[in-house]
């Protein structure tokens, strides 16, 4: 019955395929076969969730266990959600069109705090009650994870368990769990705690905040004996050991990365000091050349895509990139299987591997320059120069590119109007260096698309106590910047200040801001991170509403010594270096990449991490 | 190679470009020697003989697609069931010599399946004979263009209707042209026949069925031309 119902929804709603299922490579289990039925759920549309990696992961992991399957749920479109509303159609998964609310476990990525509304958009949809309160065991435990899990307060109202850290670990861990207190019929509170054991998982509701009057985090601390202080992450240590997907959901609408996606590293140790990512994914870990050659080859014959993406943090840190790239190319030419290299820093040696991935197919170049001058570069240790800006690009052109993307942010700790000067410059000269190169071997049509975005600080970064740019002063910014960005051969893009605003707001967000969330959901905000569906009006009408000042969070600086809402979390580097690195920062002080000198930032504490090094 | 197959329930709503993509997907996978154009970017060489809307299933669509090697028509259909997800399995593959003129050039007439949903089901049902017995049915055929009257009769070349009173439904076997300048799509024939029966058009799924050449004036599977 169910299942026709959502069939004739699908006749009225704009790109049903998002609802469809039935993908190549999708995994139907038998739900009477398995002890726990998980369903996963990214909360963001179908073309954007499939996109992404840590998703197909989990979904690998969990399906390959006997006792338990997988299933996908991603959060419907508002067309599809308002009639699913009107219609009394529950939240159903893909693979099976069952209601979400039936099952065991609900996973859910946390990628973005954009997403966050929409997190209780996919709750509501599936009938699962919003608190973790006034859940039963006919709901399913509710467990969220991935990079927003690091500070997990906005949402500890929400979610029954967090798990922080690599998800390879907890994911399993946390199933057998479940599935031993439902067999034994132990209580779901019992249940809760026993997940607040296992390493890397937090469990808000067994936890107490209290406040100092200038509204401060006074204390937080377990309610009850047995519940650690301190939760520390998980982390894989060697990749070569961690399961990778051999076979992956090949989609029928396009989606955002529509392509075969290899993990080659995981963690990055340059430091950036603006980079979450960075910071919260250490140590670095590679996969080998051969590991990687052999999953290639197999997501090949099993996916039929033309097209194999290398990712990680940073792709041009991969130690024998020029020889994987290669292998690649010659192993699968025949095949027509395109290579494209991600998140390529400007000062690698790459010459070379860019001449190979060209033989296929050539697209365009991004170079993530993030500040405008040495000096600000510096502040947030973004170890790249000008001058491997340009001769990279010159290269790139000479080797017949001629389509450039340049990442900046502004906002960053210590700016001024001369930094903001230096993004029209570097832009000029990557012009320049265009017309500089022969006519007779560089390409037709020169593309610069240059985007800044408005720096957010994040947790467990150095600049986390730092406050963001008022609203007022990005949009002076930006004002400035459109002024000086008009320069020909370059199209620049920006982004709103307002959801970068809301986006610090609940990065460094405590308990209080929850409230706030939930009030911006009732008044009808979703898919905030989609300019069409964006509603500033209604986010501030929901801070006033629940008395949270969203500038207390946003644009206040934090005392060295104040208790930060995710210091309880052990993330693998440490406060104190965290802190040392803010105060080089503000010096302009750089800190070398630690495979040159361990920098102390503390994840030797962890077993098996930063060996050899 | 033609290749025949069904465009499941689940699936119904792909369009034709989202199709294309699985097919190509599925063939590269399938290790077929499947010809490829010559050119700077070489693609497939593939046409379906008629694109499917969506919204309507199929029962026995036709891929044809150009090979370049030797291989049999059950290690076809083999290797492309391997290949294919559960929603578009294949059900006959039939070898054919490339100076076989297009397949999609052959196309005479559809069949389609029209199931019936809710109380009107019934009345629209036996409205059937009388419909077909009018000598001239007009009715306004849209195109993105232009709308123009039409006489449909002629290209309805079959019509039968069964109720099934415990379902509420009706099913309704549709026999009709589909030709450049004289193609009958299913909505156009149940709007007409609603109006005639002066019933509000009920929820009803389509199934295209069968793809239909001709011999002698008899419909043939276009598969077996």
């Amino acid at each position: 019955m169910l299942k026709e119902k959502i069939d004739g929804l699908l006749d009225r709603v704009q790109k049903p395929a998002r609802y469809m299922g039935g993908e190549m490579n999708a995994v139907l289990k038998d739900p009477d076969s398995v002890a726990i039925r998980y369903a996963f759920a990214f909360p963001d549309v179908y073309e954007v969730g499939m996109s992404h990696l840590g998703s197909r992961i989990l979904y690998d992991i969990i399906n390959k266990r006997e006792d338990a399957l997988c299933e996908r749920v991603f959060t419907p479109w508002v067309d599809m959600a308002d009639l699913m509303r009107q219609e009394n159609v529950p939240l159903f998964s893909l693979e099976t069109r069952s209601p979400i609310r039936g099952f065991d476990m609900l996973g859910i990525t946390l990628q973005y705090e954009m997403s966050y509304t929409n997190i209780l958009e996919l709750l509501d949809l599936a009938g699962i009650p919003l608190h973790s309160e006034d859940r039963t065991w006919d709901d399913p435990i509710v467990i969220a994870g991935g990079p927003c899990a690091f500070n997990p307060e906005p949402l500890h109202h929400f979610i029954d368990a967090f798990s922080i850290g690599d998800g390879e670990i907890s994911t399993l861990e946390t199933i057998d769990v479940v599935k031993a207190c439902k067999a034994e019929g132990v209580s779901r509170q019992e249940c809760l705690r026993r997940l607040s054991r296992l390493r890397g998982v937090y469990v808000p509701s067994l936890y107490e905040a209290s406040y100092n009057e200038d509204g401060t985090l006074k204390s937080f601390e377990p309610t009850e004996e047995g519940v650690p202080r301190t939760v520390v992450k998980n982390m894989v240590a060697d990749l070569d050991k961690a399961e990778y997907p051999e076979s992956v959901i090949v989609p029928f609408m396009e989606i955002v990365h529509d392509r075969i996606n290899i993990e080659v590293l995981r963690g990055c140790t340059r430091g950036c000091r603006f980079c979450q990512a960075g910071m919260i994914y250490r140590p670095v870990r590679e996969r080998s050349v051969e590991h990687i050659l052999d999953l290639a080859k197999k997501l090949i014959d099993e996916t039929g895509y033309e097209e194999i993406t290398l990712s990680s943090l940073s792709t041009g840190d991969y130690t024998c990139l020029p020889q994987l790239a290669h292998e690649l190319m010659e192993r699968f030419a025949e095949k027509r299987v395109a290579l494209s290299l991600p998140s390529l820093r400007l000062d690698s040696n790459l010459k070379q591997t860019l001449e190979e991935t060209q033989k296929v197919r050539k697209s365009s170049l991004t170079y993530a320059m993030e500040a405008g001058t040495q000096r600000l570069r510096d502040v947030i240790n973004k170890g790249i120069t000008e001058e491997n800006l340009t001769s990279s690009v010159g290269d790139a052109f000479a080797s017949g590119w001629s389509s450039v993307k340049l990442y900046f942010m502004f906002g960053l700790p210590t700016e001024t109007l001369e930094d903001l000067d230096g993004i029209a410059d570097l832009a000029s000269k990557v012009v320049r260096k265009y017309f500089e190169t022969p006519k007779s071997v560089r390409a037709k049509g020169l593309r610069v698309n240059c985007s800044a975005s408005c720096f957010v600080p994040k947790p467990f970064t150095p600049f986390q106590w730092e406050p963001q740019d008022t609203i007022e002063q990005f949009e002076e910014k930006q004002k400035h910047l459109c002024h000086i960005m008009h320069i020909k051969g370059v199209e620049f893009n920006w982004h709103e200040p307002q959801v970068s605003f809301l986006e610090a707001v609940f990065a460094r967000g405590d308990r209080r801001t929850a409230d706030a969330l939930e009030a911006a959901w009732r008044l009808g905000c979703r898919f905030d991170g989609w300019t069409d569906q964006f509603r500033f009006d209604k986010w501030m009408e929901a801070f006033a509403q629940t008395g949270v000042k969203p500038e207390f969070y946003a644009n206040r600086r934090r005392e060295k010594d104040e208790l930060l809402p995710w210091a309880f979390i052990d993330a693998g580097v440490t406060q104190q270096y965290l802190w040392r690195e803010y105060e080089r920062a503000v010096q302009a002080q750089t800190t070398p990449d630690c495979r040159k000198g361990c920098q102390g930032c503390g994840l030797k504490r962890f077993e098996g991490a930063c060996e050899g090094r | 190679m033609l290749l025949q197959f069904q465009k499941g329930d689940i699936v119904r709503h792909l369009g034709l470009l989202d199709l294309q993509r699985t097919m190509q997907r599925a063939l590269r996978r399938s290790n077929l020697p499947v010809a490829y154009s010559k050119g700077f970017n070489p693609h497939m060489v593939m046409s379906f003989a008629s694109a499917l809307s969506s919204g309507i299933a199929g029962d026995a669509e036709l891929l044809d697609v150009s090979l370049s090697g030797e291989t049999t028509e059950e290690e076809c259909l083999a290797a492309m069931n391997r290949v294919l997800p559960p929603a578009l399995q294949a059900s006959r593959v039939r070898l054919v010599d490339d100076r076989f003129p297009k397949v999609s050039a052959a196309l005479r007439t559809v069949r389609y399946r029209i199931t019936l949903h809710g109380g009107e089901a019934r009345r629209i049902a036996e409205d059937v004979p009388a419909f077909l017995a009018q000598e001239e049915i007009m009715a306004v055929r849209k195109t993105k263009k232009s709308e123009t009257l039409v006489n449909i009769r002629p290209m309805i070349h079959e019509l039968t209707a069964e109720v099934d009173e415990q379902a509420d439904t009706a099913v309704l076997e549709a026999r009709v042209s589909f030709v450049e300048q004289a193609t009958l799509k299913p909505d156009l024939l149940m709007e007409a026949l609603c109006a005639h029966a002066q019933a509000e058009l009920p929820r009803c799924e389509i199934r295209r069925t069968q793809l239909l050449g001709e011999v002698d004036g008899q419909p043939v599977p276009l598969i077996d031309l």
